[in-house]
Parts: C-alpha cells; sequence; structure tokens
C-alpha cells in the first residue's frame, strides 16, 4: 500500500503516529437485501424519520490532552497538581473552564464535557473510535465509528461518499471486519484523484461516452437476483455525478468560503473543512488537530494549543447553529487519555488513563453542562465513572444508530458494533 | 357452547387448509400415537398429518377439532397442545373434514408436581425468554451485575450465580415472590430489559416453584440430555403454509421428553419460513428451502422445509452429464422448476476460461469454438483449460488468499511468501491429491527453503490460530465462537474447541543465525518450526491441560516421538472423516456457481445445512473416488450440463436463488478484473518490487502475497488475507470501484496508450466493423447487435480524423459495461 508520510507526530515511546495519508477506499457495498432490510428497518421506526440524516464529527487530540488544564480544573487542589492554568467561569453558571478557551466559555450552553471518561494506557486512536482498545482490534478488528455510518448509510444517495478522514488512515479509522469498502475517503489519497477529469478526458468527451455506454449496457439486470448489477447502475450514476458536479472536490476547497469566514477559522482549516463536507451530506468526518502527549513543557505546550482549539470549535458549533444544523450534527473531541495529575520534574503531565474529559456537541444532546467529576485532585472519577464506549453508544444514538446492531466478522460471528453500550443518560436529557 | 366451540373450530380448519382444498384429505395420522404423561408438567404437543389425494403430508394441528373421551383426564387447546389433569386414561379424537383419528393417553403421578432440575428444567426458560443471550446477562460482562452462561451452556455457573451472588436476594425460598429473578422478570421491580413474564404464565409458575421447593440443583443421579429431536424432521410445504413441531429431548435413562415449548427456535430464511417461539412455522411467498433450527442445553436439530412453486409440477428433459446432474435435476423436480436451457458456446467458453483460469478468450479462440463441429468440444476444453498455467495461477491465488500467504510489507519475509506460494502452485499444476496437500501444509516441518508449507505457520502461531484456520479452512466449520463458550448454533462445545488445540502443542519455534552475521540483521536469520517431546494447551474452561481429541472422535495420545499433528492429519484426511471431503467440494462448487451448496462455504453446521445435500455428498465422493483429484472434481462441475445452463431464468425458476437452475452471474473478482482490463486494453502492468523481464509475472492472478500495492485492486476487492475466510473478498458493487473504472487515469492511460489497443485498431487496415465485432467479443464474449454496432460505426465516422479517439471511447464503454464486468 502506498504511503504518503503526513505531518508526523513523535510520541513518548519514540514511535512516530500512522498519522500519514494513506490510500483508502470509500464508499460502500451493500447489496440490494441489505438496502431492502435497511428501508424496511427504518420504515418500522418511522417515529424519527429525519435521524438518519444526522451526521457527527469526531476530533481527536493525539497524544492525550490533559484533563486538568482543560475541562477539568482543580483550582483548589495543591500547586503541583492545579499547575499554571486559571478556570473561567462559563456562560452556566457552576461551569467552569480553562482560561485559554474564552470562546467556548461564552457558549457553553451549547456545548457539554463528560469529565469522568475511564480510558486505556495506549497510545492510539482505536478506542475513542472504534469502542475497542487496540489490544482488543490486533485480533477483532472492529470498525471505525465512520465505517458503520458507511456500511448504513451507503445508499443514502448524494454525490458524496460516507465517511472522510481527513487524518489519513490510522487503526482507528480501518473498516476492520466491515471490510475495506468502507474506508474513508481521504484526501490526498487516490479516491480523491479520481473526483477530477482523468488526463484527456473532457466534460464533452465524457458525455459521450456515458451516451455509449447507456446503449451497450444491455445486459438484462434480471439475471442477478444477487443486486450487484442494479447497485452498479447506481453507482454509475452517482460516480458520474460526483465528477462533474464536484460536490466533493468544492467541499475540501475551503477558498470557496468568503474571506471574513476563513479569516475566522485560520490555522485551524480544517475544522472549516470538516464543516463544509458535513453541509454535503458526508456521514462521519474524522480530524485530529495538534500533539498532546506532554511529558515536558506541558503548560507551555497547552498555551499555544488551547486557544487554537477553542478557535476551531467555537466557530464550528456557532456555524452548525447558525445553519439550523446543531441537532443533526453531534460533535465529539478528546484524545486517548488524560494526563497524570501531578506535574513532573519537566513541567510535564504523563499518561493517565483513570480519567479524561470529553466534549460534546449537537446531536440533539442535553448541553450546558458537565456531566461526572474527577475526585478533587482530579485523579480518578468521583462518581458515576463512564467508559470510552459509553461516550462512544451516546454518540452513535445520537445519530440514530442502535450501537446493539450486529454485522458478521470473517469467522461468521455475529459482533455487536458496541460491547459496551449503556449510554450516558445524562446527555440524552 | 361446547358445539358453537366445535363449528367455529371447523370453520377455522375450512379456513386454513383452504390451500389443501384443490386436493381432498384421504388419511389422518397423529404424533405422537399414544401418550404416557408422567406429572403435571408434562403437557406434549399433539402433530397431526393429512395424506392428500395427491400423496403429499400436510400439517392440520391447528386446523383439527380436539376432544377427550374423559375430560377429567386432561383437555387438549386448539394448538394441539396435552394438559394431563388427574390420573386415568382417556382417548383423544381428532377429527378434520370428517376424517378422524384415535390417540390413547395415559395419566399417572399427577398427586403431586415431581421435582424440578435446574438445567434440565430451569435454565432453560432463562434461554427461551432470552435472558441468557447475547445482548443481556449472555454477555461476557454480564448485564448490571448478573451474569449467565451464554444461551445457558454452563447451567453449574448459572446456578451459582443466581444463589450465591447479590446476596441471595436473586432467589429466596423462604418468600418465593420475593426474589429479584421474578420481581425483575414480571416487571414488579425496574428490569433493563423489560418484563420477560406473565405471573400466571407457565415460564413463572415453575421458576417460582423451584425457588419454594429451595432452589434445587437437582440431583447427581439426575439424568442428563444426550440429544433433542424433531417431528417431523422434513416436509413439503405450500406457500402461505403452516407446520406445528414437536421437539424431544432424549436422556440419559432412556426416557423422552417433549420439549417444543421449552426449544428455541430459528430458522436459517426468513424469507422461505419463518417459526414461532411454540414451534409453529409458516411459510412465505417465494419457493425454495429453509432450515428451521431447534436448541436446547446445547443440543442442536433441525427441520427442513421444502417450499415448492405452486401449480402443477412442470416437465422438462434434462440430459444428465455428469453426477452433479442426477441431483440438481431430482431437487428441481422437487421444488417444481424447471432448468433455464444451455448457454451458448460463446457464453460458455467465456464462462469456463474465466472460472478456470481467470482469464478471458481472445476473440479468435471464442470464434473458433464456436465454430467447431466437434461433439464433444466443450469436455475439451475444460481437459485443456485444466492443463494451462493460468489453472494453476488461478486457483494458487485462491488457494493463498485462504492459507493467508502474507508478506505484511515485510521484506525479510518475501522469500517465504514467494517459496510457499510456487510450492502450492505447482502442487495444483501437479493436481497433488487434496489429502497429501492438506497434510503436507498441517505436518510441515524445518525452515522455508526445505519446507515451504512451514510459512503457514507464520500466520498460525497460536493454538487458536490453528483451531479457527485448520477447522474453517480445511473441514469447512467455523468454531472461533467455541473457544469461549458452546457454539450456539452447533453441537460444538470449548472442549471439542481445546481438543484441537491439543494438537498443536508441540510446535516449537526457533531461529537460527547465519554464522558470523550480526545478531541484528533478520535477513540472514532463518525461522525453524520443530516438534517438541512433550507440550500441552490449557482448556480454557477447566484450567486442565486438554486432552487431544479430534471433532466427534475419541481422544488421542502421541508418544514423545511422535508429531501429534500426524494423528490429526491422519483423521482428518480419511475418506471417512465427515468433514474433509465435503468441505472442499464445496468450495470448489461454490468457486465456479457463486454460492456454496451450503453457504457460506465454510460454515457447514448442523443448523445450516446443504440445499442439496445428495449433491454435496456426490460431490465429495467423487473426490474420494479419484484419489482426491481436483482437477477430477472441476471436470466434474464444468462437465455438467447444470454449469452450462444460461443466466436468463424462464417463468418456473425466476426467483431461484439456491438449487442452481440457472447460471448465477458473477461480478470479476479483483484480480481477473485487472488481468481482464489489461487484455482488453492490451495495456500490461508492471508491479513494484518484481522483475521487468519477459519471465516476470505480469497478471494479478500470478502474484505471490498480498504486498503489491495496488489501488485497482484494493477496491475492487481483493482481500488483505486477514482472515482464512473466503468471504474477505468482496465482489459486490462499490462506489469507490465504479469511480476507479470510470474516471480514473489509471484506467484512462490503459486505454489511451500509445500502443494500446485502440491505437492498435484505429491503424489496422481491416473495416471498422469487423474490428468493433472483434472488440464486442474480446469483451463480452458475444458479436454486437446491429443497433450497438451501427452506433459504434456511427460514433467512429463522427471521429474520422481520429480514430484513435472514438476506439477509446468504445473501449471505455464496453470496459464499463455488464457484459464485460460479470461472467454470465
Amino acid at each position: 500500500m502506498l504511503r504518503f508520510l503526513g505531518s508526523a507526530h513523535k510520541f513518548c515511546d519514540g514511535a512516530t503516529r500512522r498519522d500519514f495519508l494513506q490510500i483508502g477506499a470509500f464508499g460502500g457495498a451493500l447489496t440490494l437485501a441489505d438496502v431492502l432490510r435497511l428501508n424496511t428497518a427504518q420504515a418500522a421506526n418511522k417515529k424519527q424519520p429525519t435521524r438518519s440524516k444526522k451526521s457527527a464529527i469526531m476530533i481527536y487530540l493525539p497524544g492525550g490532552p490533559s484533563h486538568m488544564d482543560m475541562y477539568d480544573l482543580k483550582p483548589d487542589a495543591p500547586a503541583e497538581f492545579r499547575g499554571e492554568f486559571k478556570p473561567i467561569k462559563t456562560n452556566v453558571p457552576g461551569v467552569e473552564i480553562c482560561e485559554h478557551f474564552p470562546l467556548q466559555a461564552k457558549m457553553w450552553d451549547k456545548l457539554a464535557c463528560v469529565r469522568s471518561v475511564v480510558s486505556v494506557d495506549e497510545h492510539s486512536d482505536s478506542l475513542v473510535l472504534t469502542g475497542y482498545p487496540d489490544r482488543v482490534n490486533r485480533t477483532a478488528d472492529h470498525p471505525s465509528f465512520g465505517s458503520v455510518v458507511s456500511k448504513l448509510r451507503a445508499d443514502d444517495g448524494g454525490a458524496v461518499p460516507p465517511f472522510v478522514s481527513l487524518r489519513g488512515m490510522s487503526r482507528g479509522t480501518e473498516p476492520g471486519y466491515l471490510g475495506i469498502a468502507h474506508r474513508p475517503f481521504t484526501p490526498g489519497g487516490q479516491g480523491n484523484a479520481n473526483l477530477r477529469l482523468a488526463n484527456g478526458v473532457t466534460t464533452d468527451r465524457l458525455d459521450a461516452r456515458k451516451n455509449l455506454l447507456d446503449k451497450f449496457d444491455d445486459t438484462r439486470r434480471e439475471i442477478d437476483a444477487s443486486g450487484t448489477m442494479v447497485g452498479m447502475d447506481a453507482y454509475t450514476e452517482k460516480a458520474i455525478e460526483m465528477v462533474t458536479a464536484g460536490v466533493v472536490r468544492d467541499a475540501l476547497d475551503v477558498r470557496k468560503e468568503d474571506e471574513k469566514t476563513r479569516e475566522r477559522y485560520k490555522g485551524v482549516e480544517q475544522f472549516l473543512t470538516a464543516r463544509r463536507l458535513i453541509e454535503a451530506g458526508v456521514g462521519c468526518v474524522t480530524l485530529s488537530v495538534g500533539g498532546w502527549d506532554t511529558h515536558g513543557q506541558n503548560f507551555k505546550t497547552l498555551a499555544r494549543q488551547l486557544p487554537q482549539v477553542d478557535r476551531g470549535i467555537a466557530n464550528l458549533i456557532n456555524d452548525l447553529h447558525d445553519r439550523g444544523m446543531a441537532d443533526d450534527v453531534v460533535t465529539v473531541m478528546w484524545g486517548e487519555f488524560g494526563r497524570t495529575p501531578k506535574v513532573n520534574m519537566n513541567a510535564g503531565r504523563d499518561h493517565w488513563s483513570p480519567v479524561m474529559s470529553a466534549l460534546v456537541a449537537g446531536g440533539g444532546l442535553k448541553m450546558g453542562q458537565a456531566v461526572g467529576a474527577s475526585t478533587a485532585k482530579g485523579e480518578r472519577p468521583k462518581d458515576n465513572p463512564l467508559s470510552v464506549p459509553r461516550v462512544l453508544s451516546t454518540i452513535y444514538r445520537a445519530i440514530g444508530i442502535d450501537p446493539s446492531l450486529t454485522f458478521n466478522n470473517g469467522a461468521g460471528r455475529p459482533m455487536y458494533v458496541l460491547d459496551e453500550r449503556e449510554p450516558v443518560k445524562e446527555l440524552l436529557g | 357452547m361446547a358445539r358453537t366451540l366445535l363449528s367455529l373450530l371447523a370453520l377455522a380448519a375450512l379456513g386454513t387448509a383452504a390451500p389443501a382444498a384443490e386436493s381432498a384429505v384421504t388419511a389422518l395420522t397423529a404424533y405422537p400415537a399414544k401418550l404416557a404423561l408422567k406429572g403435571t408438567d408434562d403437557a406434549p404437543q399433539l402433530v397431526i398429518t393429512g395424506k392428500r389425494a395427491d400423496g403429499r403430508e400436510i400439517d392440520l394441528t391447528g386446523a383439527a377439532a380436539y376432544s377427550v373421551s374423559d375430560p377429567k383426564v386432561a383437555r387438549v387447546d386448539r394448538t394441539g397442545r396435552v394438559f394431563p389433569l388427574v390420573n386415568g386414561t382417556a382417548e383423544i379424537t381428532v377429527a378434520v373434514e370428517g376424517k378422524t383419528v384415535k390417540v390413547s393417553l395415559t395419566a399417572e403421578k399427577m398427586e403431586a408436581p415431581l421435582p424440578l432440575n435446574f438445567p434440565n428444567q430451569v435454565n432453560p426458560i432463562f434461554t427461551k425468554l432470552s435472558c441468557s443471550s447475547g445482548g443481556c446477562h449472555g454477555k461476557i460482562a454480564g448485564q448490571n451485575g448478573f451474569r449467565l452462561s451464554l444461551l445457558g451452556f454452563d447451567p453449574q455457573f448459572d446456578y451459582d450465580n443466581l444463589l450465591k451472588e447479590a446476596r441471595g436476594r436473586r432467589v429466596f425460598p423462604a418468600a418465593p415472590d420475593k426474589s429479584l429473578i421474578l420481581t425483575k422478570a414480571i416487571g414488579a421491580a425496574p428490569h433493563g430489559g423489560g418484563k420477560k413474564m406473565d405471573p400466571d404464565g407457565e415460564e413463572f409458575k415453575i421458576v417460582r416453584r423451584w425457588i419454594a421447593s429451595g432452589a434445587p440443583y437437582g440431583s447427581p443421579s439426575d439424568p442428563t440430555v444426550t440429544k433433542i429431536s424433531v417431528f417431523p424432521e422434513h416436509r413439503v410445504v405450500d406457500r402461505k403454509g403452516r407446520q406445528q413441531l414437536a421437539v424431544y429431548a432424549h436422556y440419559t435413562d432412556g426416557t423422552v421428553e417433549d420439549i417444543t415449548r421449552r426449544a428455541q427456535y430459528e430458522s436459517n430464511d426468513t424469507d422461505i419460513a419463518t417459526v414461532s417461539e411454540s414451534g409453529l412455522v409458516h411459510t412465505q411467498a417465494l419457493t425454495g428451502q429453509a432450515a428451521v433450527m431447534a436448541r436446547f442445553n446445547g443440543h442442536v436439530t433441525v427441520f427442513r422445509a421444502t417450499v415448492p412453486r405452486p401449480g402443477a409440477a412442470v416437465k422438462f428433459d434434462f440430459k444428465e452429464q455428469t453426477a452433479v446432474d442426477t441431483f440438481t435435476a431430482k431437487k428441481w423436480r422437487e421444488l417444481g422448476i424447471a432448468p433455464s436451457e444451455l448457454c451458448s458456446d460463446e457464453v460458455f467458453i467465456r464462462r469456463v476460461y474465466l472460472d478456470v483460469t481467470g482469464t478471458l478468450p481472445d476473440a479468435k479462440d471464442v470464434l473458433a469454438f464456436a465454430a467447431d463441429k466437434d461433439p464433444a468440444k466443450r469436455d475439451k476444453l475444460v481437459d485443456k483449460l485444466l492443463d494451462s498455467p493460468e489453472y494453476a495461477y488461478f486457483f494458487a491465488n485462491k488457494w493463498a488468499d485462504i492459507l493467508r500467504v502474507k508478506r505484511r510489507n515485510q521484506p525479510n519475509r518475501a522469500y517465504g511468501t514467494f517459496a510457499f506460494h510456487t510450492w502450492i502452485r505447482e502442487s495444483i499444476a501437479a493436481d497433488k491429491p487434496y489429502d497429501e496437500f492438506a497434510r503436507d501444509i498441517l505436518v510441515a516441518i524445518g525452515d522455508e527453503a526445505k519446507s515451504p508449507p512451514t510459512v503457514w505457520y507464520k500466520e498460525v502461531r497460536t493454538p487458536e490460530q490453528f483451531v479457527d484456520d485448520v477447522s474453517q479452512v480445511f473441514l469447512g466449520q467455523r468454531l472461533a465462537c467455541a473457544q469461549c463458550h458452546h457454539h450456539p448454533y452447533e453441537k460444538w462445545s470449548q472442549d471439542d474447541y481445546w481438543g484441537l488445540a491439543a494438537f498443536y502443542a508441540r510446535v516449537g519455534f526457533k531461529t537460527v543465525q547465519t554464522p558470523g552475521v550480526a545478531n541484528q540483521n533478520q535477513q540472514n536469520q532463518k525461522q525453524l518450526l520443530f516438534v517438541r517431546s512433550a507440550g500441552s494447551v490449557q482448556n480454557k474452561r477447566t484450567g486442565a491441560a486438554a486432552p487431544m481429541k479430534a471433532l466427534d472422535s475419541d481422544p488421542m495420545t502421541a508418544t514423545s516421538d511422535e508429531d501429534p499433528r500426524a494423528k490429526f492429519a491422519d483423521w482428518m484426511t480419511s475418506p471417512k472423516n465427515p468433514f474433509f471431503a465435503r468441505a472442499v467440494a464445496n468450495r470448489y462448487w461454490a468457486h465456479f456457481f457463486g454460492r456454496g451448496i451450503v453457504d457460506p462455504i465454510d460454515d457447514m453446521r448442523v443448523t445450516n445445512p446443504p440445499s442439496n445435500p445428495e449433491l454435496l455428498d456426490a460431490l465429495a465422493q467423487t473426490l474420494i473416488d479419484n484419489k482426491y483429484s481436483l482437477k477430477a472434481l472441476v471436470k466434474t462441475i464444468c462437465k455438467s450440463r447444470t454449469y452450462q445452463l444460461a443466466a436468463a431464468p424462464n417463468e418456473f425458476n425466476a426467483g431461484d436463488k439456491q438449487s442452481f437452475a440457472r447460471y448465477y452471474p458473477k461480478r470479476l473478482q479483483a484480480e481477473v478484473l485487472f488481468d481482464a482490463v489489461a487484455k482488453l486494453t492490451d495495456s500490461p502492468t508492471a508491479f513494484p518490487g518484481l522483475p521487468t523481464d519477459k519471465f516476470a509475472p505480469n497478471r494479478a492472478i500470478m502474484l505471490p502475497d498480498e504486498s503489491f500495492a495496488s489501488y485497482f485492486l484494493d477496491v475492487t476487492g481483493r482481500p488483505q488475507r486477514i482472515s482464512a475466510c473466503e468471504c474477505e473478498r468482496v465482489n459486490e458493487a462499490s462506489l469507490a470501484m465504479t469511480l476507479h473504472l470510470l474516471n480514473s487515469q489509471e484506467v484512462q492511460d490503459k486505454i489511451a496508450r500509445a500502443g494500446g489497443r485502440a491505437d492498435q485498431l484505429a491503424k489496422d487496415k481491416r473495416s471498422d466493423e469487423e474490428k468493433v465485432t472483434e472488440l464486442f467479443v474480446l469483451a463480452t464474449g458475444g458479436k454486437p447487435s446491429k443497433e450497438k454496432l451501427e452506433l459504434a460505426l456511427e460514433h467512429i465516422a463522427k471521429h474520422e480524423k481520429n480514430k484513435k479517439l472514438a476506439y477509446e471511447n468504445i473501449v471505455w464503454a464496453l470496459l464499463n459495461s455488464k457484459g464485460f464486468l460479470f461472467n454470465q
């Protein structure tokens, strides 16, 4: 497989994470039977007819961001724990966040965080994007959140891929047992190149070719009971539309936005791209920001990165609200674990999986709150420990996917989307 | 009142028996013919069968009127279930359409309820009500602190959890009604799973009585279940018809008990038939076959329903060419359908080339074959193709998928994967008997240079992987479930799983150094597989060393100088082995027909029966009779008339998806499609990392392992060899694939290549008509229709000054048409 090295983040263990751009496939492979089944299932679920149009933005902060310096500050803890940053009030009484998050503080009614998330000590996006740790996925191959969306939504129409990864391929974006058809579309991969007319072909020529194809392609479709032929016809129309209408190409091109908007997202354009993709109809966009493995110089690094994240997330969520999409798009932002409550001798914090925080927005979930709490020194959940899969389960539900769905793996065993799937009830409201 | 009820019943009988009206009932039988009931819980199901004038047996259980000679002794409900009331004897009279049958009945031990046994009577209730399902308390973490074994396969575990956990609040013999297990189940206490039992229902009464009697586990001398059986085992049922089942548990003490209401049911094809909780099967509006599984205490059995096409039987002549045809034709007659016509010579040559060699035939070969007058030409073509190198390459690619010939992009593994691939290919070319082929892999020993099959063990590093891969590849069984719990759809238990794993126990690996080379240089290290003189594998359930035991056979032993794997290979490759020959016969059948006789192909279990068991047996026997020659197997399949049927359906087989009454079109698989595009455009590809001389592999079907980057192969569904399952290969449609074929630079460059097909044709002096015709034959196997030819010629005329451009467009359109993308 061809690999283009992207922005490589060095982590403490010396390994360069697979944050490279790797050619990925995209699109779906639903059989006709699947489609019929889904249609039936949707018909049976008439109560929430609009839910299937909901989408998700998964923001991953690689390296493990410090919970105590972002959404779970402990101003009353001893100095060696509380660190250098001060909390500020948000527009929701009782909820305070880091002073470097002033934009989010002004709009906390549109945001929520979970402060008692329990994770595992693994430098990997596996757990937060698939619901299973890397250790399990090495053999079990559970699919990425976006791949599940792809599997279920492949036939939703529209000339866009159901799953786009702006961070290339990684364990957490792999489709696992759902099959490579459900890999994300990755800008920079060959799938992207195929969206532009091939050299030597013009729109007129494509048109002429399509005319010939329509006449030549008269195989009786009913000879194929599997539905593959009919499926291909649908994809042919969709593919031509993707090439000629260029919806995805346009969505990826932030220059189509006005100057003022681009200024707002300066330095964090990925958030803008994510919004544009979601507007174009993509079901799941995943992206990553910064490097958070702050064993040393934690506060220096964070003082630089936090305002950026603040601007990205605030603009994104505000834009979604302005467009009336807040309830239809759920956003989650987190890393693989928290960081040691006690600051080390290098002014850094080390890995800390017993507790971390997650930021959640939209999707019809209950905003303007902080769910759960950590102990006085930010060491573990004080009560209500919430595992990563439970938060993920809530995100699945928010976009209308039941995480107790099963898909067969290679050994024919039905696998639940999530084994642990009790939602965070405080977020459901 | 009784009279009204009876006449109502008669009306109901008329209503439900309507399909049978075309043919009156001539005789009535009841099953069981007599009943000896013991204890108040013994309430068995009667199955009433009518014989129709046309000879067919139909279920009348729900349509019959039941009366008991002494209503004090027993009563029968409308579903045909008998409830004893007091000790005594009586006679049940069953009446349908004026015909009657009598069932004699004795009831005893009715004074007081008999003692309950937890594994036989109580635990199955939790399974039946889905308490112990994988989504609830049966999952590995349990649900809200309460865990049951999955589907109740471990009653002792469940008993302990019920009685000893949660400070004894789950069952409370002093005040049974306060037991959490009851209050939650009836919804009196909050329960995440909702209300599962009715306080007036049978299940509630049994569980309550069990608790009130002190919640006994049962005595060690109590009988245990040895097997379960179903009546009937097979029936031909009309569309929209029904069939009541009766299920029986057979115990160690020889007794048989009706468990119809305690068993769990599941249909393998709900488009054909569904089943209710009480074992009533409803057929749907489609023709075909369904298997309905019944499960009880880890045992399974199957009822098979055949749903024929309605209306008069269709007559057809079918000349049998190989053993295949005997049994496919028999099945079609049973289903009342007729096969499609024989396919044309043009379709046949393209089909068999693609299926046997993975290669598109040349246009001139297609035309010559069609013109050939030899009546035996089809058989001769099959023979010829089986001797071609492409056959060996194509099937080596197939085996390399499931034997996971995988380099994982590690350069130092290339020597091994290339050697193993060559070994597979040469075995196939030489038609090495399949039993030897499989044995050589299983007992491989030494290093990859001397023994290429040892490379298989580079991906099979643990006893668990050994069991999973061996069972899936060679036995057609998916055993992975049984690693952690009893297989839910098979009789295989964890002990069966670890019994197989034990054969791996003595496999050892060591790394051999080339003298004088630094340790760190992996290129100079060789891995050696050796067999230890001792070693064991721990059975995860018992924690003890697992004894070596193959499926359905006695434990084996191996002395310290024997290789346990050889013992296993002896068992596996024995002609008596019920799995080995069938598994590969089914795998090869699926290769040619796009669907296994058992489907999915590597999931051959009791509860997923073959759509045509006799056909599968005949194929397996062909293999055994021909000393496991795979070429003989391919000949039996490809020379059959069944394989040579057209894809176009007729009015009788249009809905057929599983009885092979026509050819089911297949999308060309990734490597074949890649090569076909190269051939159609006459633009071959060089693969990175391989030599570029004229002897180098230049086709995708020749690639030795998975580590050759190709976006084309990825989007068209090439497997990454993650698992031993052929299902990893994707042959369905995908947007990425369509986009790549329609608009990628890769395909466009092949089409437009200077010296490529379009360029050649543009310069070719022959008439455009001749050239277009040849192009169509190459791409689709058939000549163009008049309209298509005219359209193509018009298009060429439009681009008179740049014919290459016109031919490029025609090649593009053909390349994206179903006629090219499918084998049909």
